[in-house]
């Protein structure tokens, strides 16, 4: 029975090619977006799950709550560990993880230097490895790294340093000032891993660990805890609620300490605190995408479903006899479900390789190793199975029920009458539906797209173009040789200005500290920077009052911003010029001699914040290189020449302010390419399935309109009938679609502080257009029906 | 009021000339109920297509109310349906979505009649035709001889000056046909109305006052029908 099935559905489909065709496009595309989103998905939530106690295994995390606001740190204070090792009983382990930095150079047997590089290392303390089970090569985690000065490698950098990672064991290199002796090597973390561990440095050895400061916070110190078996993580409350009195005992402090036990599987998906890879994906996003995928499956069940109840009439003939032969209606629905089934079949296939060839774009569209291997990843394949199941199913099960309940005797006589009862209504639900999430799509990419230009064509306030930010080392040894390096890079033909700072105008890592002015605490932290007297030219910052720094570096000056300004109510800038201001509890009073225009200090999702600039120089971290904009890279060779040639024991490293202003932005480049994509996809199979349609009712009208030409009807006003109920259904599905695509938008869009207004424009201009294409793709059908001779319509079989 | 000269309809295959209609030349004038009559495949309904400007003669010329028609542009030859010509089939092509008076009221919205007149001619119709009473039911709810009345309701509804119908009772009980042929002869009469039709029944054609014969594609009578 399956066989004969088979067959007489292949027959089907071949016998109505172009809807065949119509079903499989929409469905192979839908199906290959959700494929690809499926993988993406997986991917993402793969992340740190890798792990035996994954789900015992928390963070400790840090936040304080402000007046104003909330703060948000992966970091922990230093002796965190040691207390919460102390003070809670419920936990198996707890181990800190230090990240840290430097030059490492690893010499051969003769003792010549065979590498030097920069590389981040983390201080680990043994416990992390009872928490986290990453497989050894060589060596015994629980042993390896308890004595100071030891280090287990990963087994690419252990390969990188001593050329065999089985040589590695026993082999010592130099990490900053010390010398590491290899006691373990482990196996590679994976890409999808929040903690990218290649150098682990045993903990005894770092210099900072015996700190007893509880309200420095650094991101780099992080604290993992494995709760014991049978541990529930709201038991820990009562006891975190003693520790923190316990231990935060300054009553003047600014907010309020509080830590939060973050699950292993949110590092990845929570962008409050972040994690050392720097690897984020909100929940919210893979929830837009999961959206998205759904509504691209559902469009194309819809042009399925269209397109089958309305074929339906022409097989009533064949449905009627089958009855009549002595069919059962679930034999016929049996039926009906097979062609459905062979469709979505014939359309994964379509699919995959739709998918194999995307997925090249996908993976440079997100940056990450994503694979389309049913080997690797044996989830792939259930899912397709479920989606080819499932789209069978939603596609399939509705068309199945409507013809094979056909009265058999009215069926034979080509007498079903489909267009009065509930098929055409359906129809027209499922088409207004459809085109109500094509709408949505369309309307959003346009706006994104809006919202993307404007942030890129935002004045900031300051001018990054043509401007190197090279990194300068921070012991005191080589900040004595800053004024060298300076002079020596100013003097490079091709640099027109050099100014040494801590960080550019416009930069995510901001030192937030708390101040007095005249002697107050005004209750809001400014965001300070070092930069030197030449920075405001380099950056083209207008000093709007008083004037920039003096040459002078031994003179501690202070300049401010706007914002700072406004945020104490001073109104005129030239108030503000002599005023004293300390920083972070320090006695000095120094005087402000400067107000900058406002500029953008962060990407413009924020605000701009208050914003200090002070002269230690010992806050320097890069040199700005302001250059001509001819030449760059000649340029670029000559500063790290002299660089190298000025501080031969560090490693370079520059990067361009445009590119890190862009970088701000990343996630929106990839918003507003996923949304172009799926917007294109969706109007695809929507207006193929209109196209599927139309073609249909103008076949079935075809009589109608014979008839009404013979009494006098002109092709246009044939046309016209058959586009005004098409046009109605998407002006409908247009109407539904602005309030939600609004609500939509207008949540997407508060998360910038800078963004465009939402008029009614974009709203206009997706209708138009939509009503334009829906015009196109019904006439193109409707007048070549309506062009058709009656009497071939007419003649009385 | 028709005028057709030497009128040839054959459709070519492979050289082969198959003919359906060949030197057909008659003149019908204004006030005529002609029956056209024969044998299956003799050319009837290809004669009535060609007429009613349904289908084009392959040869010959064609002249309706002193205009030459053959391969006239589509505007006028709408204007013709609009304002001259009335068709009556025999499915009687209905169109199903539509009422009984929406199915009357068709052609005077493609004629552009005012609201107000319409609505005075449907009822006029609907009257004549002792069909008030179904004027909202749907034409499936309607037995075949109403469904033809309702067909030539229509087709008189924007007042034409001919009528082509063909084989309007082929698919009507004989009582039902015998009102039909009433009707169009009392049209025939008393509104001046010409009437071609096609017809197989001997009967039918009786209610005329001239019957075409057709054989092979060729008249083959003439013959004026005596009262």
């Amino acid at each position: 029975m399956f066989r004969l099935n088979l067959k007489i559905a292949l027959r089907n489909l071949w016998k109505h090619k172009g809807y065949t065709f119509i079903n499989i496009a929409g469905l192979s595309i839908g199906m290959a977006s959700c494929i690809l989103i499926f993988i993406f998905v997986r991917y993402q939530l793969s992340f740190d799950q890798q792990f035996a106690n994954k789900d015992r295994i928390y963070r400790v995390v840090s936040s304080w709550k402000y007046a104003d606001k909330e703060d948000f740190q992966s970091g922990v204070p230093r002796p965190l560990a040691a207390a919460m090792r102390n003070d809670f009983g419920m936990l198996e382990e707890v181990a800190a993880l230090q990240r840290a930095g430097g030059i490492i150079k690893v010499k051969d047997q003769s003792g010549k230097l065979r590498l030097k590089t920069a590389e981040d290392v983390f201080y680990i303390e043994p416990g992390f490895f009872r928490i986290f089970d990453y497989p050894w090569l060589e060596g015994n985690p629980q042993q390896a790294l308890v004595q100071p000065n030891t280090v287990a490698l990963s087994q690419k950098m252990a390969s990188r340093f001593f050329g065999d990672w089985h040589k590695a064991v026993g082999q010592t290199f130099q990490y900053r000032d010390k010398t590491l002796k290899v006691t373990g090597v482990f196996a590679d973390i994976p890409d999808n891993n929040s903690n990218p561990i290649n150098i682990a440095i045993a903990y005894a050895g770092y210099e900072n660990k015996d700190m007893k400061e509880w309200y420095t916070v650094s991101s780099s110190s992080e604290v993992y805890i494995l709760l014991k078996k049978g541990v529930n993580i709201a038991d820990l409350e009562g006891p975190k609620n003693a520790f923190l009195k316990k231990y935060y005992t300054d009553k003047e402090s600014n907010g309020k300490e509080d830590h939060f036990f973050q699950p292993l599987a949110e590092l990845h998906k929570d962008a409050n605190y972040g994690n050392f890879s720097g690897k984020i994906m909100e929940k919210s996003q893979l929830t837009g995408l999961i959206a998205i995928g759904v509504f691209l499956l559902l469009t194309a069940c819809i042009n399925f479903i269209n397109l089958a109840t309305a074929q339906a009439i022409g097989r009533s003939k064949e449905i009627g006899v089958r009855k009549v032969m002595g069919g059962r209606r679930k034999q016929l629905m049996v039926q009906f479900l097979t062609e459905t089934l062979t469709i979505t079949i014939f359309a994964l296939l379509i699919a995959c390789v739709l998918t194999e060839a995307a997925l090249p774009g996908m993976i440079g569209l997100f940056r990450e190793n994503i694979s389309f291997s049913i080997m690797d990843h044996p989830v792939i394949f259930v899912f397709m199975i479920v989606l080819v199941l499932l789209v069978s199913l939603v596609a399939g099960f509705y068309p199945a029920m409507v013809m094979s309940g056909f009265n058999p005797m009215l069926a034979i006589r080509n007498k079903v009458n489909l267009g009065n009862s509930g098929g055409a209504v359906l129809r027209k639900v499922l088409v207004v539906m459809q085109f109500t999430l094509t709408i949505i799509l369309m309307t959003g990419t346009f706006i994104i797209m809006k919202q993307m230009k404007y942030i890129r064509e935002k004045p900031l306030g300051f001018n990054p173009s043509a401007i190197a930010m090279v990194n300068v080392p921070g012991d005191s040894l080589s900040r004595l040789k800053y004024k060298f390096l300076k002079t020596k890079v100013e003097n490079e033909t091709g640099v027109r200005m050099a100014s040494l700072c801590s960080s550019g105008p416009s930069s995510m890592d901001v030192d937030d500290i708390n101040f007095s002015y005249n002697g107050k605490k005004p209750g809001f932290h400014v965001g300070s920077k070092y930069a030197d007297a030449d920075y405001f030219k380099t950056f083209d910052l207008k000093v709007i009052s008083g004037k920039g720094f003096s040459g002078n570096d031994s003179l501690q000056e202070y300049i401010v911003n706007e914002t700072f300004l406004k945020k104490l109510n001073i109104v005129s800038p030239e108030d503000a010029i002599g005023q004293k201001v300390s920083l972070g509890g320090s006695a000095d009073q120094i005087s402000i001699v400067g107000v900058v225009k406002d500029f953008n200090n962060t990407n413009l999702r924020e605000a701009i914040s208050p914003i200090l600039f002070h002269k230690n120089s010992r806050k320097a971290t890069v040199i700005a290189v302001k250059m001509n904009t001819q030449n760059i890279p000649a340029t670029m060779k000559n500063i790290e020449a002299i660089w190298n040639s000025v501080y031969p024991d560090h490693v370079y490293m520059a990067d361009f302010m445009e590119e890190k202003i862009n970088k701000y932005y990343e996630n929106e480049r990839v918003i507003g390419t996923l949304f172009k994509a799926f917007a294109l996809v969706i109007v695809f199979i929507s207006f193929i399935g209109l196209f599927g349609l139309i073609s249909f009712v103008a076949t079935q009208r075809t009589k109608e309109m014979a008839i009404r030409k013979v009494l006098g009807a002109s092709t246009l006003e044939l046309v016209n009938m058959v586009n005004f109920s098409f046009m109605t259904l998407v002006l409908l599905a247009n109407l539904m679609a602005w309030p939600i695509a609004y609500l939509l938008i207008n949540k997407w869009l508060s998360g910038y502080a800078y963004r465009i207004e939402l008029n009614i424009w974009p709203f206009l201009i997706v209708t138009s257009v939509s009503m334009i294409a829906t015009l196109l793709t019904v006439s193109f059908r409707s007048f070549s029906a309506a062009r058709a001779n009656p009497v071939d319509a007419l003649k009385d079989e | 009021m028709i005028q057709l000269q030497n009128i040839e309809k054959y459709y070519a295959n492979k050289g082969l000339k198959s003919y359906i209609l060949r030197h057909v030349s008659t003149t019908i004038q204004q006030g005529e109920f002609v029956s056209i009559m024969g044998p299956s495949g003799a050319g009837k309904s290809t004669l009535l297509n060609i007429l009613g400007m349904l289908e084009e003669p392959t040869y010959g010329s064609y002249e309706f109310m002193g205009e030459n028609v053959v391969s006239l542009n589509e505007r006028k030859r709408i204007e013709l349906y609009r304002n001259h010509i009335g068709f009556v089939f025999q499915a009687y092509h209905l169109i199903d979505e539509m009422t009984v008076a929406e199915n009357i009221e068709a052609p005077l919205l493609y004629k552009k009649v005012g609201s107000a007149e319409r609505k005075s001619r449907v009822a006029e119709m609907l009257d004549r035709f002792n069909m008030v009473a179904k004027k909202d039911l749907f034409p499936n709810q309607l037995s075949g001889g109403q469904q033809q009345l309702v067909g030539i309701a229509r087709a008189l509804a924007a007042q034409p000056l001919i009528i082509l119908a063909d084989e309007p009772t082929g698919n009507l009980q004989s009582a039902q046909a015998l009102q039909i042929m009433d009707l169009f002869k009392k049209l025939n009469e008393e509104e001046n109305i010409t009437i071609i039709q096609v017809t197989h029944s001997e009967i039918n054609a009786g209610y005329g006052t001239r019957i075409l014969h057709l054989l092979d594609g060729v008249i083959s009578e003439d013959i004026q029908v005596v009262v």
